[in-house]
């Protein structure tokens, strides 16, 4: 499955998908995050609006697992070119009902006003843009919660473990630790 | 650029494409083979969910090539990945989980059998299940088959054993068993195609559990890209050119298909020329590049005089439940079912036909038992819903942690799908994709029929499910199709005006255009129908053989 039909919904609008300068941005990096799709500003709201889909409890949440870093990064692969425009004018429209409702921005209200605003696009028209954006905001979090870490996400195999995948006693075996998911993307089939 | 001639052009490589291939390679002919996805090898095949699922690896993306689908002719068209097989060497048999079952004998005679069905356009085959055998017999071996065929009232003839024994199963299985027993149905074990040994070089399953919708990194996995193919070029005859799109089969002024046009791997538009041109690209985009290859004699599409291809499109009739056991509760007095074994290989036939004529139509189906599949992105986005029902936060992780201590056990139905007037599949002209070829549009209108007997069948499968006393059997469909499985869209039979393909699957109105994916089938079983395709292509393959070689001994 890929991300769906919804993903089909394409803005008219084409002003936020300029391509990305940087052609390497999944190359694997320690610990630098500067982010490649998203401003400062717009990354501070992906951190909070993951933290939420996915909260650290008695287990690791979307933080602990780097889920910002995997969509921030994913974002920039060809594949998802069409999205990338998708999801900035959903952070976008996150950040203005967070000034309209409260005055504030996203990243800085309280986990139930958060909780509050997610929940508005979360139930909107079904074919709105609020609510594909929640939509893209959940599925993107739980790729990069419970993908092969070398997108970025899912770091020190959090999500795995959360769901008993990839654990001990179970079959369903990961690719080793050396694995490079980006550079398949780019490069599986192709065979000279 | 015109290249030089060849003997034989085949348009996919995958159950119907690579027997051809395979055949007329063994039998001297210079074939070619345009496929137009990648040619992978066994160490692209990756345990990576979002390589593998959840991008273009397999399908293509829904704004690059879409299908339109819509559930009938009022509604407008959605673009979507449905009824999209895998775009690479091998085709649908790479991401197959392999059901290997064949037909049975009245699945070639339903309309005699059962009698006439409003507002379905059900006919017999022009062939008999004991034509076919022979070709079933020798695919299993081509492939690679393993199972155990076990004596019950719908088991269709065999000549003997399967090519290779069951693969191990899950202890789930003896529990089903023992509650199909206990109700007077049988517990079948479920034919694969995939090898429980060593077989002709390639090594065994290693019961990774990344099975269905991944490709095969041991090879043992039956899909062509891991036999018939390698075998099919081994030949010497036969060049598979990855990265080829056909955009259209082209006529000579007397009306013999005469070459392929394709766009290359660069782009570039090339063409083909063969003596005999064989399209097997998916019932859905095999009809697509015969009614995109019009020309003066053939204004409404290749082959399509009759203005049936296209029609009697038919896919799979779909029903599914889960039970879920938690191992927090159960795993004490049921140790089995922490064993990590993958395959529960169990499936009940006993209502291929229903045991009465009270819903009208007495054509039931196949239950067919697996775990879950384990994909961890694909459970969770189905654990967090969609729409305004979906969860989030804390909500969801309960969820996920729930998830981690279930084992799930499901059941999938495969049922009749009808053809009806109204399942077909058109171009739509004003929506191209990326290579300018206009895309497949399909209409799909199920036949109320089916989904009584799929409810039925769902209904039966939660008898079973319910006596192995789970912690809870959620039903999720009874009225869904399962895409990957098409068929009808050219169908065979003996009359020209009534049917696209002669019984050779030769299409009537072109006496060298063979159609040897699913398309010619003119009802689908109630089975998956990988094999029955594959053996098809055998069959075709045996008389195009002959054909052409007593043509060449007659001088031309």
């Amino acid at each position: 499955m890929l991300l769906g039909p919804v993903a089909c919904k394409r803005s008219s609008d084409d002003s936020s998908k300029a391509p990305p300068k940087d052609p390497g941005p999944l190359a694997r990096e320690s610990g630098g995050k500067t982010p490649r799709t998203f401003s400062a500003f717009e990354y501070a709201v992906v951190v909070a609006a993951t933290e939420r889909i996915l909260p650290r409890d008695e287990d690791p949440g979307a933080t602990d697992a780097d889920v910002a870093v995997y969509i921030d990064r994913i974002l920039q692969t060809p594949e998802m070119e069409p999205i990338r425009g998708d999801f900035l004018e959903g952070v976008a429209a996150l950040e203005r009902r967070a000034q309209r409702m409260f005055q504030k921005g996203f990243a800085t209200l309280t986990p139930a006003q958060q909780d509050e605003l997610l929940t508005l696009f979360k139930d909107s028209p079904g074919k709105s843009g609020e609510a594909h954006f929640f939509e893209l905001l959940t599925v993107l979090s739980l790729e990069g919660f419970l993908g092969d870490p070398s997108y970025g996400g899912n770091k020190g195999r959090v999500g795995w473990r959360l769901v008993g995948f990839d654990t001990v006693g179970t079959v369903a075996m990961a690719p080793p630790d050396d694995y490079d998911g980006p550079k398949c993307l780019r490069e599986c089939g192709v065979h000279k | 650029m015109s290249l030089p001639e060849v003997d034989i052009c085949i348009i996919g490589s995958g159950a119907g494409g690579a027997p051809m291939a395979l055949e007329l390679g063994r039998a001297g002919f210079k074939v070619v083979v345009l496929e137009k996805g990648p040619h992978y090898r066994p160490q692209d095949f990756i345990h990576d969910e979002i390589l593998n699922s959840r991008r273009n690896f397999f399908m293509p993306l829904p704004w690059e090539e879409p299908h339109l689908i819509r559930r009938n002719a009022k509604e407008r068209y959605e673009r979507s990945t449905a009824a999209w097989t895998a775009n690479c060497v091998g085709g649908g048999t790479v991401h197959m989980s392999g059901f290997f079952y064949r037909l049975k004998p009245v699945d070639f005679r339903l309309r005699s059998t059962l009698g006439a069905v409003p507002g379905s356009t059900v006919v017999d085959w022009p062939i008999s299940y004991e034509e076919l055998a022979p070709f079933y017999d020798k695919a299993e071996v081509e492939l690679g088959v393993s199972g155990q065929a076990v004596p019950h009232p719908f088991a269709e003839p065999r000549s003997g054993p399967y090519p290779l024994p069951a693969l191990d199963v899950h202890p789930v299985a003896g529990e089903i068993d023992k509650a199909c027993a206990a109700m007077g149905w049988h517990s079948l074990p479920t034919a694969r195609g995939i090898i429980s040994r060593p077989y002709k070089g390639r090594a065994p399953c290693a019961y990774c559990a990344l099975c269905g919708s991944y490709g095969c990194e041991m090879g043992a996995k039956s899909g062509t890209n891991a036999n018939l193919i390698p075998a099919a070029i081994a030949t010497g005859n036969v060049q598979v050119r990855p990265g080829c799109m056909a955009r259209t089969v082209e006529v000579d002024r007397k009306g013999r298909a005469r070459s392929v046009v394709y766009v290359d791997p660069d782009g570039v538009t090339q063409e083909q020329p063969a003596k005999v041109i064989v399209v097997s690209c998916t019932a859905v985009e095999s009809a697509r590049l015969l009614l995109n290859s019009t020309s003066s004699r053939f204004s409404q599409g290749l082959a399509n005089g009759s203005g049936l291809v296209g029609k009697n499109l038919i896919f799979s009739s779909f029903g599914e439940s889960q039970a879920t056991f938690r191992l927090s509760k159960q795993a004490d007095k049921r140790p089995w079912l922490k064993d990590p074994g993958p395959f529960v290989n169990r499936s009940i036939q006993d209502f291929y036909l229903m045991p009465d004529t009270r819903f009208g139509f007495r054509k039931g189906g196949t239950l067919g038992f697996m775990w879950t599949h384990p994909n961890p992105i694909h459970a969770a986005t189905g654990l967090a819903g969609s729409g305004a029902s979906a969860v989030f936060g804390k909500e969801l992780k309960d969820r996920m942690r729930a998830y981690r201590d279930s084992r799930i056990l499901q059941f999938e139905v495969y049922a009749e799908y009808l053809p009806t007037p109204g399942s077909y599949v058109g171009v739509e002209q004003g929506v191209k994709d990326h290579f300018g070829i206009p895309v497949a549009a399909i209409t799909v209108e199920r036949h109320p029929l089916d989904l009584v007997a799929t409810r039925f069948l769902v209904d039966r499968g939660e008898e079973v499910l319910l006596r192995l006393e789970p912690d809870e059997v959620k039903r999720t469909n009874t009225t869904g199709e399962t895409t990957i499985l098409q068929h009808g869209t050219c169908r065979f039979g003996d009359d020209a005006a009534t049917s696209v393909l002669d019984k050779h699957c030769r299409a009537h109105e072109v006496p060298n255009l063979y159609v040897v994916d699913g398309s010619f089938m003119p009802t689908g079983g109630s089975v998956p129908s990988t094999l029955t395709i594959a053996a098809n292509s055998f069959r075709v393959a045996d008389h195009l053989v002959r054909s052409l070689k007593s043509g060449a001994r007659a001088g031309g």
